[in-house]
């Protein structure tokens, strides 16, 4: 436990002035099967929903996880799960947003990890993570693309990330760049929040193959001055290592959701198709019961996201390796099962193909997932 | 003569600038050398600047080349390990049935080797190379196994028949699971700072850091493997500390004027052991490695290696909710264990709460595995206690049958030979020859 979560607890403030889950989870289903549901298409090829996360902020579902509600990471995830079986998009900026949520917490600086956390979980301000880069950087896939260097009163950061989503002008992000060493690598790296103004230059991203919707850009920083107060935590290391398991249990959520609608696109041509597709492997029944073992799994995850041992952080890359695989073969299916209509332009198999492929390729990628087990697995032998 | 062309990655996206080919599109023209680039020139591909490019150098692979694994869409018989019970298992499926698919998945490379040794290798001068009998790779083609080094299981879904792996998620129709067991480190005793010897890797890995002069070397347990070790590095000419709670080696297994022929035995040797003693900590010392010990004293070495006893993994039994006792419960008979379909034998196993953690069971259960998956038929193991031998040449040590920790012990003979006994109602239960 942090020093400020012993500060709330022992000041008795309220436990949590949000719903119960149910009621949580209920208002977000009426957003995603409603609104979200036919903003989908038009999200996925461009527009940035901040309306719908807006929305989304006042059920309580962009705070659950944080420890002044109640520290709900499974509902999150469920939350994120309902969202995405309407919009992969919508599900992963959902994931970014929460994401930052942990950074702000993690602050010792009130007007960060107090006042804009509040409009932060209320879906009223926005800000992801840029953390694809840093996160294979400490798995010892990559080099840090930030560095940071001292300078009296902060850092001084420099460098250029290629895509970081669920920015815009006048928002924020939490970013992460290492500190060069004398002699080349890096001693360490810092945390930072970072507000999108014009110290930093975001540029347009080439065209994706979908998920346009999430306002993503390539941000360059030359010389961007961090205050201390702006430093989350140095090292980085410190706060990371606290919330890395909720950092990749919440992608599970986006994952489920997908899976969800792609078994959702099988059921709608049931109907009509039923006779045939029952030629198909991957069937509706068969990956409702494997998603159903799956989400069990990963709600008793979200229970204990502290555990801290190597065998629950090989059972969380597990499970999110796991949840990759299966949006994709679902999402597949899907298509398969719909038949001529699923390959249609507009046809929702074609957008949750392309979320799937995002689920699987988005940091930590099922590769990535795959080399964190085996090193984490691997004995330790004396240097 | 101008110099090659280069070429530069872009650290951002991956893209990569060819001097050749030049960036005709951003105004580059081709064989633009990369210093003549402008300095606000941005990535075609993610808009970075040129200081964010690098020289490019092919990533050289992995340090073992990648083998080619053929897909394989028929699921057949999976093993996991490919240690001394792996590779039996294999064996014998493959004597009964020449056709059906196996596959193999192990951690290390699945070279075969004799795994005890390991423990009088440096008496025997042995090296890594003279003792890898065969690669895995070469056994693998010789057998027809599907091979996956360097492949770690993750878990099992004894419903679907599938198992998750560190190279994807593979179908199966019988699992083997022969995982063996892994050393138990206590807190007192870190794994950066204390060696294990398990496995061929982990002694190939120790022999090269003390292959080159004479060290101190700290082992910390007087069972057999301890033991053994003791004498083999004593033997090679390294300065050996025995340390173990028991006030004699051995003291857990064998009566007391046994362990005393072993005490004397190594400490002819030239090993010290230290009885009673416990392992407060392990830290680092500038180049050396202190422990300290629970009645305050500390020992300094080169090498820590810890002797502490094994476990079997909970992980991939925990994944398919198998009953697990001090290991995977298996039935005495079929080898089988609580979920249909999923076999194991050697190190990993427990029959009736024990584990037995020699080699002499190994084919037997093999065959017993092979029999019940390719036939039908009841595989008929018979679980009978091995021969212990204790490969301490200065004090060889065989025993025979169940000894039982809390029956006293019959002396038989005593001389330049010792015999000892256990007895219940009328019958030796054990036999011991020092």
């Amino acid at each position: 436990m942090t020093a400020l979560a012993m500060d709330l607890s022992s000041a008795g403030l309220p436990p949590s002035a949000l719903p119960d889950d149910a009621t949580v989870l209920a208002q977000v289903a009426i957003i995603a099967d409603g609104p979200l549901r036919n903003a989908a298409r038009e999200i996925d090829e461009g527009h940035y929903p901040l309306e719908i996360m807006t929305a989304l902020g006042g059920t309580g579902a962009l705070g659950a996880h944080l420890r002044h509600n109640g520290g709900r990471l499974g509902l999150a995830i469920a939350a994120m799960q309902t969202a995405s079986r309407a919009c992969g998009s919508t599900g992963f900026l959902m994931w970014a947003h929460d994401v930052c949520g942990l950074y702000l917490e993690g602050s010792d600086n009130p007007a960060l990890s107090s006042s804009l956390l509040e409009t932060h979980s209320a879906g009223l301000t926005f800000g992801g993570t840029a953390l694809s880069n840093p996160v294979k950087a400490v798995a010892g896939i990559e080099d840090f693309l930030l560095r940071a260097r001292r300078v009296p009163g902060g850092y001084i950061v420099t460098g250029a990330l290629p895509w970081v989503s669920h920015i815009a002008s006048g928002q924020y992000f939490g970013g992460m760049a290492g500190v060069p060493k004398a002699d080349g690598g890096f001693s360490h790296a810092i945390l930072f929040f970072m507000r999108c103004d014009d110290r930093i230059a975001l540029r347009p991203c080439p065209r994706f193959s979908g998920m346009e919707g999430t306002s993503t850009w390539s941000v360059r920083f030359d010389e961007v001055f961090v205050p201390d107060a702006e430093v989350i935590a140095d090292p980085a290391q410190l706060l990371l290592g606290r919330i890395r398991e909720a950092f990749i249990l919440l992608q599970t959520g986006m994952a489920m959701g997908i899976i969800e609608g792609s078994i959702n696109d099988m059921r709608d041509v049931e109907g009509q198709l039923g006779h045939v597709n029952r030629f198909l492997s991957d069937r509706p029944d068969e990956l409702t019961g494997e998603l159903a073992e799956l989400r069990t799994r990963i709600m008793r995850l979200a229970e204990t996201p502290e555990d801290g041992s190597t065998d629950y952080m090989v059972d969380v890359l597990d499970a999110r390796c796991q949840a990759s695989d299966l949006c994709l073969r679902a999402s597949q299916s899907a298509l398969l099962h719909q038949g001529a209509r699923g390959y249609l332009h507009a046809a929702a198999p074609q957008r949750r193909v392309r979320e799937a492929h995002f689920a699987a390729i988005v940091t930590p990628a099922i590769k990535h997932l795959r080399w964190e087990m085996a090193r984490l697995l691997r004995d330790e032998v004396p240097a | 003569m101008s110099t090659a062309w280069r070429q530069y990655i872009c650290r951002a996206c991956g893209l990569i600038y060819d001097e050749e080919l030049g960036d005709p599109d951003s105004g580059l023209a081709p064989g633009t050398r990369f210093e003549d680039i402008p300095d606000d020139w941005e990535c075609p591909l993610c808009g970075v600047t040129k200081a964010d490019f690098e020289p490019y150098a092919r990533c050289a692979h992995a340090q073992a080349p990648e083998q080619v694994i053929v897909a394989q869409r028929t699921p057949g018989i999976v093993i996991i390990g490919a240690g001394t019970a792996g590779w039996n298992a294999a064996e014998a499926l493959r004597a009964l049935d020449g056709d059906v698919p196996i596959t193999m998945i192990t951690r290390c490379a699945g070279d075969v080797y004799n795994k005890p040794e390991l423990s009088v290798a440096l008496t025997r001068k042995s090296t890594p190379d003279t003792l890898r009998r065969e690669t895995g790779s070469a056994k693998a083609a010789r057998l027809g196994v599907r091979l996956f080094p360097q492949t770690f299981a993750i878990g099992i879904d004894p419903v679907r028949r599938r198992l998750r792996t560190t190279r994807g998620t593979i179908d199966y129709t019988h699992l083997v699971l022969a995982q063996g067991a892994k050393p138990a480190l206590p807190p007192s005793l870190p794994a950066d700072l204390c060696w294990r010897i398990n496995d061929l890797d982990s002694w190939a890995q120790f022999h090269n850091r003390i292959a080159a002069a004479p060290r101190r070397i700290a082992i910390v347990g007087a069972g057999m493997i301890g033991c053994e070790l003791a004498e083999d590095f004593a033997r090679a000419g390294h300065a050996v500390t025995l340390l173990d709670i028991q006030a004699e080696p051995l003291g857990g297994l064998l009566p007391g004027a046994a362990a005393s022929r072993l005490a004397v035995g190594l400490s002819d040797l030239g090993v010290r052991f230290l009885g009673k003693t416990a392992v407060a900590a392990t830290r680092r010392m500038a180049e050396a490695i202190m422990i300290d010990t629970s009645d305050g004293g500390a020992i300094e070495a080169d090498l820590v290696v810890a002797a502490t006893g094994l476990v079997t993994d909970t992980r991939l039994a925990r994944s398919a909710g198998l009953v697990f006792d001090r290991g995977i419960a298996v039935d005495a008979a079929t080898l089988e264990t609580s979920a249909p379909g999923i076999f194991a034998l050697g190190d990993c196993i427990s029959i009736d709460g024990q584990p037995c953690r020699f080699i002499e069971p190994i084919a037997i259960q093999a065959d017993a595995i092979a029999r019940a998956i390719v036939t039908g038929a009841h595989g008929g193991y018979h679980h009978q206690p091995p021969v212990i031998r204790l490969k301490t040449k200065s004090t060889p040590i065989v025993l025979h049958g169940a000894p039982q920790p809390n029956l006293p012990w019959r002396t038989v003979e005593k001389g330049d030979r010792l015999v000892m006994e256990q007895w219940i109602e009328g019958a030796c239960v054990s036999r011991l020859t020092a």
